[in-house]
């Protein structure tokens, strides 16, 4: 299934991470080829969002190497704005900026970070608004808008960065039911068009149609990895399969 | 421990506008404040009245009080101005000083404020001005500007300090993660939506501050008391011309918090 000739986006080696005496991590080992789309499964506390947060340094880890588009994260050498610039993240709660539009939530880290002018930056930034649905609302401000919206704004104004990867940190879990789909679907669009994607989610519908790999964390370790039909038919832990018979 | 908390959180952050007490400036009246709303319009409309019945009924001295110490409210507003103005710096540094990481600026951020808050506002007023006058002289309005300055810059970093923490976390994490350094985050995601949280206790410090101005009298700064402390001395009218003093203090500070309390209401309907 894998070719490792393929260049790697994420490698991640015997990573550990500690909160106070709580290991959140435990030795844990993942590569994620360019282009690959990879979701992460498992119960609360399983260390699956410190992992993913570890991967732009959002965590600092206590043990092990991660090195991300070339460069070690790990080593205070690198300079982890950079990194950062290639690597987007989309949270749980959005975190769009409630004092800035929609546009201008879409512009700043462009002019600020990538140096851009501002009609540059505004094109971009209104390109990706048509794309994830929510042009028209360019000039409103985040809070009058729904949920769904609000996390589309999210997702694009990290695609506005146009980064090399793309984190998702259970991107549905704070919606209403209703919204989840509009959200999915932007998601799955980008995992379409070849974007490198880690994401953490419980949405195994999504998982089915885009992705080449799922993995099953527990306890802060990767347990069990394979294809979602794999998940869906005969996971090989116990704990995975009652997991699995819990959120389907 | 919560990155690991995974189970669902509600669907709006927590609530923007935190409010944050400090209890040393004016009441601030508000309409939710039945109560003191009344008491507001009572307080700043009776002293007017009462000022210009005295002006009225006995002009001798009031009238002539009332001429004299206007002057003194020009030096009290630009006193209040101008140390407001270096206390807010103060205070933005300092509130950066004490949540930084670093704990050589965090201790010596945490050091001022906990020094100067210790300090009564009038010791260090003679402080600077006659015990440090002696190895630097300084002309009175400017050591009044600086003790007031360093004094409520204090107070203005701990303001800035609860503004700035007040913003939830996960907005420094998307600013970060969109490659933004530190100072950048601070600068265009974090300051500017901490400041909507620290306009009132401001204004609130602002009022305080004005108040306290009176204490600048005692460096020979020709304030609305130091003016009017001239006047009585010299006409021996003390009870008039502190009631004039007294009252025009009341009306200054009571518009003063109506506008603060209309720029809050402002805030709030956003």
């Amino acid at each position: 299934m894998q070719n490792d000739s393929r260049r790697k986006m994420v490698e991640m080696k015997g990573v550990v991470k500690f909160f106070g005496s709580l290991k959140a991590l435990d030795n844990v080992s993942l590569n994620v080829y360019d282009g690959e789309k990879v979701v992460i499964i498992g119960p609360s506390g399983s260390g699956k969002s410190t992992l993913l947060r570890s991967v732009n340094r959002l965590e600092e880890i206590n043990a092990g190497s991660i090195v991300v588009d070339g460069f070690e994260i790990t080593d205070p050498k690198t300079n982890i704005n950079k990194v950062r610039e290639e690597v987007g993240m989309v949270f749980q709660q959005f975190n769009v900026f409630p004092h800035k539009t929609v546009l201008e939530n879409l512009t700043l880290a462009q002019k600020v970070v990538r140096k851009r002018s501002k009609s540059d930056a505004e094109k971009i930034a209104k390109d990706l608004l048509a794309k994830v649905g929510i042009l028209e609302k360019a000039r409103e401000y985040p809070t009058r808008l729904s949920g769904g919206q609000q996390q589309r704004v999210a997702i694009a104004r990290a695609l506005a960065m146009q980064p090399k990867l793309m984190l998702f940190d259970e991107p549905t879990s704070a919606l209403d039911p209703e919204m989840i789909g509009e959200v999915l679907d932007v998601m799955v669009k980008l995992a379409k068009e070849g974007m490198t994607m880690i994401v953490v989610t419980h949405e195994m519908g999504f998982a089915r149609e885009v992705s080449d790999r799922v993995i099953f964390m527990d306890e802060g370790r990767i347990l069990e990895e394979g294809t979602p039909e794999h998940f869906f038919k005969n996971p090989a832990h116990e704990r995975a399969r009652q997991f699995m018979r819990q959120i389907l | 421990m919560a990155a690991l908390a995974d189970e669902k959180k509600p669907q709006q952050e927590e609530a923007r506008h935190v409010t944050i007490d400090v209890g040393d400036g004016a009441a601030i009246p508000s309409k939710r404040d039945a109560g003191l709303f009344t008491a507001w319009r009572v307080a700043f409309f009776g002293a007017i009245a009462i000022i210009v019945y005295l002006a009225v009924v006995r002009p001798d001295p009031y009238l002539d009080i009332i001429k004299f110490v206007p002057d003194g409210i020009l030096v009290t507003f630009e006193v209040t101005v101008l140390s407001i103005l270096l206390a807010l710096v103060i205070g933005l540094f300092t509130g950066l000083g004490r949540i930084a990481k670093n704990p050589l600026i965090n201790g010596i951020a945490s050091l001022y404020v906990e020094v100067i808050r210790g300090i009564p506002l009038l010791v260090q007023l003679f402080y600077l001005y006659f015990a440090l006058g002696r190895i630097v002289h300084m002309p009175p309005l400017l050591s009044a500007v600086l003790a007031m300055g360093i004094c409520y810059g204090a107070y203005m970093g701990e303001i800035f300090r609860a503004g700035i923490q007040s913003i939830p976390k996960g907005q420094t994490e998307a600013a970060r993660s969109l490659g933004m350094s530190n100072s950048q985050s601070m600068y265009h995601v974090i300051l500017p939506q901490a400041f909507r949280t620290i306009l009132p206790p401001v204004g609130n410090e602002f009022v305080a501050l004005l108040k306290d101005s009176s204490l600048v009298s005692i460096l020979a700064v020709a304030d609305l008391l130091r003016r009017g402390r001239e006047f009585a001395a010299e006409s021996f009218t003390y009870f008039e011309t502190y009631t004039i003093v007294a009252l025009v203090y009341l009306i200054i500070t009571l518009f003063l918090s109506k506008l603060i309390s209309i720029m809050e209401e402002r805030i709030g309907a956003e």
